[in-house]
């Protein structure tokens, strides 16, 4: 494991350091849904073909986080740029400039299930370019080799497994040849082998598209193997950006209780502990 | 996006021009078909002044290369640079393709 | 408890919130129909097809069979009523008058409510819920275009034609009851069916068919896109959707009833 994540680094470092712009800047971001403060001030940049990792446990503002750099949610106070272009206040067909610059592979995958997998990959291609059906074939058979599964073009989402879906989905997020992908929890409910491939997925369409990929998730094992930068959320706020060697060598009490998946730290699961006894005896 | 033809000893050398992407490829796949009516042609397609070629490229490129095939013809691909051979190999398209 | 003043002042807020996003709703959906073509974007040809396969062709069995018995319910009930009058031939204007003007334009929107609208906010529902609507947004697809709009021009098309099939198995089921029962000449019963039968009763069943096409695609459409809280959400989606159509219908059929009404229509 270690070996794998330690040789991706280098041959990606230099990637990165190639390509140097930012094609994600999020400031200041604050997010309340009623009186809970989900985003409380988040600060990121994230840098031309890197794959830049979000952790943080359940609830810590991840999936919001990840919602707002695509447009999907709006903040309450912030600002969020996209591929150069400030998405915080765009709308409608303005937004969809920008989204079709995008991908997006969604946590339940989320394919359209009264398609077959060949009508999902293609509907990005179908409705927004004037390419011919002939052509898009070709480009569909592409995506799914990519994603190794080349031959499944006639099956509904129904027929396949979770592991498949998760592919199809990113067949799909692939079909108009983003500049970023998102993903959203990707290895999420797969077991280890099926994850260990999601991750491989990953690594490959970074590498091989040069794409740029942004992965929200809580699998550590996941986030040693594709990161080339993380960023540790916790409680609305990012506590640190770093390399994963940064991350790992981390003084944050915090930081290190996540990694080694402690019960006992300063992230407490249980806030009330004292009055429980009085609780119940009111 | 532009094309130019020219002719020498009986091949047809496209010289392609701009981009190869999702809003260049519709206008490439047309300029082929009304290109390409004759069987038994012999064409060389240049990339030399493509810098980027994108999944919509590629295919239809291929389905030139169809067309050719139907036509009992020939196509070569040449000129490619590093950048635009490495999307050939990702795809695996290069053992598909005659690339000289 | 809360406060009684309060709650009807939050049922007050919460109807008017939701009826304003109906409107919106609306008014997006309009604008795609007429706006959209120039844009090229529109919804696409066979989506709205597959839809109003689904909307229109599978429900003419059940549009048949609910109309053939409301026709002969009708002949029946009148002319229990009008055998004392001895005006038993007036049965046949009966059917058929207040099949073309009510009766037709209400069943048919009932039955395409509970068998249509159902589904509809059931799918859509079913798609928000599980990320498949942020996902055509994320695919840069507008999910009013996409999956409303084939569904408002469906059910705006389809409502109207089967009420006309409506009406007119409803005056053959009034038919067998006068001509088996009654004993009326089959002519004469057509006859007298049509020549009380004004234009007028026909194309204001007809506008308010139309009308109720409408009101079931804009509460089908806008409670399944509002749709929150996994599968027993959809369930409550789904009759909130029901209900409200059948009340809205009852509604705009009495407000259009009387607008024809005192306009002398």
């Amino acid at each position: 494991m270690m070996d794998i994540s330690t040789d991706d680094q280098t041959g990606k470092i230099t990637k990165v350091i190639m390509k140097n712009d930012t094609v994600i800047e999020v400031k200041d971001l604050v997010k309340k849904f009623g009186d809970r403060t989900v985003l409380n001030g988040v600060n990121l940049e994230v840098k031309r073909g890197e794959t830049f990792v979000i952790m943080g446990g359940s609830g810590c503002g991840k999936s919001t986080l990840l919602r707002h750099m695509i447009g999907n949610i709006k903040p309450n106070s912030g600002r969020v740029s996209l591929l150069g272009e400030d998405i915080t206040d765009l709308y409608g067909s303005d937004l969809d400039t920008v989204r079709k610059k995008i991908g997006m592979s969604f946590q339940s995958s989320a394919l359209f299930d009264s398609m077959t997998v060949f009508e999902n990959v293609s509907l990005p291609l179908r409705e927004h370019t004037k390419l011919e059906s002939s052509v898009i074939d070709i480009m569909v058979k592409m995506k799914l080799e990519l994603v190794g599964l080349r031959g499944f073009e006639r099956l509904m989402p129904s027929e396949l497994s979770g592991g498949m879906k998760k592919r199809v989905g990113l067949a799909r997020a692939i079909a108009m040849d983003p500049e970023i992908i998102f993903y959203d929890e990707p290895t999420a409910g797969l077991d280890p082998i099926v994850a260990s491939i999601i991750d491989k997925l990953i690594i490959d369409l970074s590498k091989k598209l040069s794409i740029t990929s942004v992965v929200v998730t809580h699998d550590m094992k996941s986030v040693m193997a594709i990161a080339d930068r993380v960023a540790m959320l916790y409680e609305g706020k990012v506590l640190q950006v770093g390399t994963v060697e940064e991350i790992k060598g981390s003084k944050s009490e915090m930081v290190q209780q996540f990694i080694n998946g402690d019960y006992d730290g300063p992230i407490r699961f249980f806030q009330q502990k004292d009055d429980y006894l009085e609780k119940l005896m009111q | 996006m532009e094309i130019n033809k020219e002719e020498k000893n009986g091949i047809l050398t496209f010289r392609v021009k701009g981009d190869i992407d999702i809003t260049s490829s519709p206008d490439v796949k047309k300029y082929f078909d009304t290109a390409l009516t004759d069987k038994n042609t012999r064409i060389v397609i240049s990339l030399k002044e493509v810098e980027y070629v994108d999944s919509s490229g590629l295919a239809t490129l291929v389905e030139v290369l169809k067309r050719i095939r139907t036509l009992s013809g020939q196509m070569k691909l040449s000129d490619l640079s590093e950048k635009v051979k490495s999307l050939f190999e990702i795809t695996k398209l290069d053992r598909l393709f005659d690339i000289v | 408890m809360e406060n009684p003043v309060a709650s009807i002042g939050k049922v007050v807020i919460n109807l008017a919130r939701h009826t304003s996003s109906i409107l919106v709703l609306f008014f997006n959906t309009i604008q795609w129909i007429v706006i959209g073509p120039f844009k090229g974007k529109t919804a696409s040809r066979q989506s709205i097809f597959q839809q109003m396969v689904f909307a229109g062709v599978q429900s003419v069995i059940i549009v048949f069979f609910i109309s053939f018995f409301t026709g002969i319910v009708i002949a029946m009930q009148s002319a229990y009523q009008l055998k004392q009058l001895g005006a038993i031939i007036y049965v046949a204007p009966m059917v058929s008058v207040s099949m073309a003007r009510e009766l037709g334009p209400v069943f048919t929107a009932l039955v395409v409510a509970g068998r249509v609208g159902s589904a509809i906010t059931a799918e859509l529902g079913t798609m928000k819920v599980s990320e498949q609507i942020e996902s055509l947004e994320t695919l840069a697809i507008d999910p009013v275009r996409f999956l409303v709009v084939p569904r408002f021009l469906a059910l705006l098309v389809m409502v109207p034609c089967l009420t006309i099939i409506s009406d007119i198995v409803g005056v053959l089921g009034g038919l067998i009851v006068g001509v088996f029962s009654l004993k009326i000449n089959m002519y004469r019963y057509f006859a007298f069916s049509f020549d009380l039968l004004a234009w007028k009763d026909i194309w204001t069943g007809l506008v308010k068919s139309g009308v109720f096409g409408v009101v079931i695609a804009m509460i089908s459409c806008y409670v399944g896109l509002d749709t929150r809280g996994g599968a027993e959400g959809v369930g409550k989606a789904t009759t909130v959707s029901v209900v409200s159509s059948f009340i809205l219908i009852i509604l705009f059929d009495c407000l259009l009833t009387g607008l024809f009404f005192f306009s002398n229509m």
